[in-house]
């Protein structure tokens, strides 16, 4: 009991530790730990500050001359600690909380931001252009970035679904960001029904919808291997080759380049 | 009277995958209807002939080791598949067939390095050494095969758990017929060791005064159930259950004789795993379930109704 209620005394001690650290004094080393992040403290002047960044940060090309500090999944607490930040910049999942928390514990500051929809993209600049300084150029990033989010969508002359594996087929659902990107270029994705961001489907479901292209996530610009596999050709748009070989680096990830993404998609649709 | 049941349970779970599925097909297109044909139809047979196998797989499995848990993926098939197909993925081999040949390859490994071990005594195949090895080679393969996902760059590397948890998604005519022209092959093998089987079950001295050949029939068993189990696994994952619950329900109904257990196995596998895969398919459209879960969802409990049954009367 004694032993408890000390433990109970020491959390208590901790937990009310005062962090003693100036909360409005722009940050000088920040460590990045998702893509979508480097790429708008790069979009706000803010690239020259960070001392660490994901192996999947490979945008703007200046990004891959920071320290790799992993691949972040889960963030390796030690190597992100070791580039002495005075800010890390996380993901807000369950992992992530964890891992912030064991960097604030020992005096690093932390932030956590959503960033799976385009909607997160203008708060998460905001939050970042107070964090550095640099909320004249943050605001007006925000500001081009939510008239995309209230952009109204254009009628949708074409249809897809977004293949992401093939065995079993994982589809992108309504939830989603790239479910987003194709409505704002345009298109219809045939599993805006599935509310999820991503679900497991069966073939014939792919086949029964009969999208009029396959969109996949491609860095090599090749078809992808299912193309090729008997039980997919009974999906028209693969037996008709009708691929939407979309870059990951700029489709994968919401950013400053989200806009970009959208006109990319409406020019390979056009085509 | 029961193996006019079960073969009719079988026939019903066939039709009812062929007939049942998330996109509408009216019955009058039902057989010109290319996603019956092409898609339904052959991953109802892959489902049955994968399920059977593992049916009989198991039932074979757990007389040689003489363990009522031995499952056909106890036996470190299903870590050495999951390394083959990680390496096939962390490599780049691209092509149709890379990922399921890469499976069987690595399956192959686990079942020689297995088989190895289990010889370890001499010539005489040791049924505890080859539980233990196979759990060891399992483990030491899913040890490789997470550090591999955990350093390795390629994103696709973490959805390759997802194929080897399971599922039917790549069935084809093609992998119809290369299932169906391979297994009978092992099946017979096993089938023939009915008898030996059976006497095995009273343990390897007696079966020996009976005119056994034990070590031969061990070798052989072994080898032909791991054969099947390695084929199962690299068309459709490890698919769990239905090599472990099937062959006890088996039991249950058809005794211990292995010339009726066999096939009932077989039979009751393919059913179970045929309906499994219905319900994957159509319960949550457009989404579609894992069958693993299904498997377990419908096996557990007719297992555990039976038990009840079989252990009051």
């Amino acid at each position: 009991m004694l032993r408890r209620s000390f433990l109970l005394l020491v959390f208590l001690a901790v937990g009310c530790r005062p962090s003693g650290r100036p909360a409005d004094r722009p940050t000088q080393r920040i460590v990045s730990l998702l893509p979508s992040f480097t790429e708008i403290l790069f979009a706000i002047g803010a690239g020259d500050r960070l001392v660490g960044r994901t192996t999947w940060c490979d945008y703007p090309p200046a990004a891959l001359a920071i320290p790799s500090v992993g691949d972040g999944i889960p963030p390796n607490v030690e190597a992100v600690a070791a580039r002495k930040p005075d800010l890390v910049v996380l993901y807000n999942s369950g992992p992530n909380v964890t891992a912030a928390q064991q960097l604030e514990r020992i005096g690093i500051r932390t932030v956590l931001l959503d960033m799976n929809r385009l909607e997160d993209l203008g708060p998460a600049t905001r939050r970042l252009g107070q964090l550095t300084g640099l909320q004249m150029r943050a605001d007006s990033l925000a500001l081009a970035l939510d008239s995309l989010v209230d952009r109204p969508r254009p009628p949708s002359t074409a249809s897809l679904a977004f293949v992401v594996w093939d065995n079993p087929p994982i589809i992108i659902g309504r939830g989603s960001y790239l479910d987003q990107l194709a409505a704002l270029a345009g298109a219809r994705n045939v599993f805006d029904d599935v509310t999820a961001p991503s679900a497991q489907v069966s073939l014939e479901t792919i086949a029964a919808r009969n999208p009029q292209w396959i969109a996949v996530l491609s860095d090599s610009g090749t078809p992808p291997g299912f193309a090729r596999r008997r039980e997919w050709r009974s999906v028209p748009a693969v037996r008709d080759g009708r691929f939407l070989l979309l870059q990951g680096s700029l489709f994968g990830r919401p950013g400053p380049r989200s806009a970009d993404a959208v006109r990319q998609l409406q020019a390979l649709l056009a085509r | 009277m029961k193996w006019l049941l079960l073969i009719g349970a079988t026939v019903v779970a066939l039709g009812a995958s062929v007939l049942l599925g998330p996109a509408a097909v009216p019955l009058s297109e039902v057989f010109r209807s290319d996603i019956v044909w092409n898609l339904r139809a052959p991953r109802a047979l892959l489902a049955f002939l994968v399920g059977g196998s593992l049916g009989a797989a198991g039932a074979s499995l757990q007389a040689l080791v003489r363990n009522p848990l031995a499952d056909p993926f106890l036996l470190g098939l299903s870590g050495g598949a999951g390394l083959g197909a990680v390496l096939a993925i962390a490599l780049h081999l691209s092509g149709p067939w890379s990922l399921p040949l890469a499976a069987f390859v690595g399956a192959l490994a686990a079942l020689a390095l297995v088989y190895r071990l289990g010889l370890v005594g001499g010539g005489a195949l040791d049924p505890r050494i080859l539980l233990l090895g196979g759990v060891a080679v399992g483990a030491f393969a899913a040890a490789i095969t997470t550090a591999i996902v955990s350093l390795a760059d390629a994103a696709e590397l973490r959805n390759a758990f997802l194929w080897l948890w399971g599922g039917l998604s790549a069935a084809s005519w093609d992998s119809v017929l290369l299932v169906a022209l391979y297994a009978p092959i092992p099946l017979v093998v096993l089938y023939a060791a009915a008898r030996p089987l059976d006497l095995l079950a009273l343990g390897e001295e007696p079966a020996r005064y009976l005119g056994t050949d034990v070590e031969r029939v061990k070798r052989r068993v072994y080898l032909a159930a791991s054969l099947l189990t390695a084929a199962a696994v690299a068309v459709s994952g490890v698919i769990g259950f239905v090599g472990l619950v099937v062959p006890h329900i088996a039991r249950l109904s058809w005794g211990h004789r292995h010339r009726a257990l066999l096939p009932a196995a077989f039979l009751g596998g393919g059913a179970l795993l045929a309906i499994a895969d219905t319900l994957a398919r159509t319960v949550v459209a457009p989404r579609e379930l894992p069958v693993g879960v299904v498997t377990a969802l419908i096996g557990v409990p007719v297992f555990a109704l039976l038990l009840r049954r079989w252990t009051v009367a």
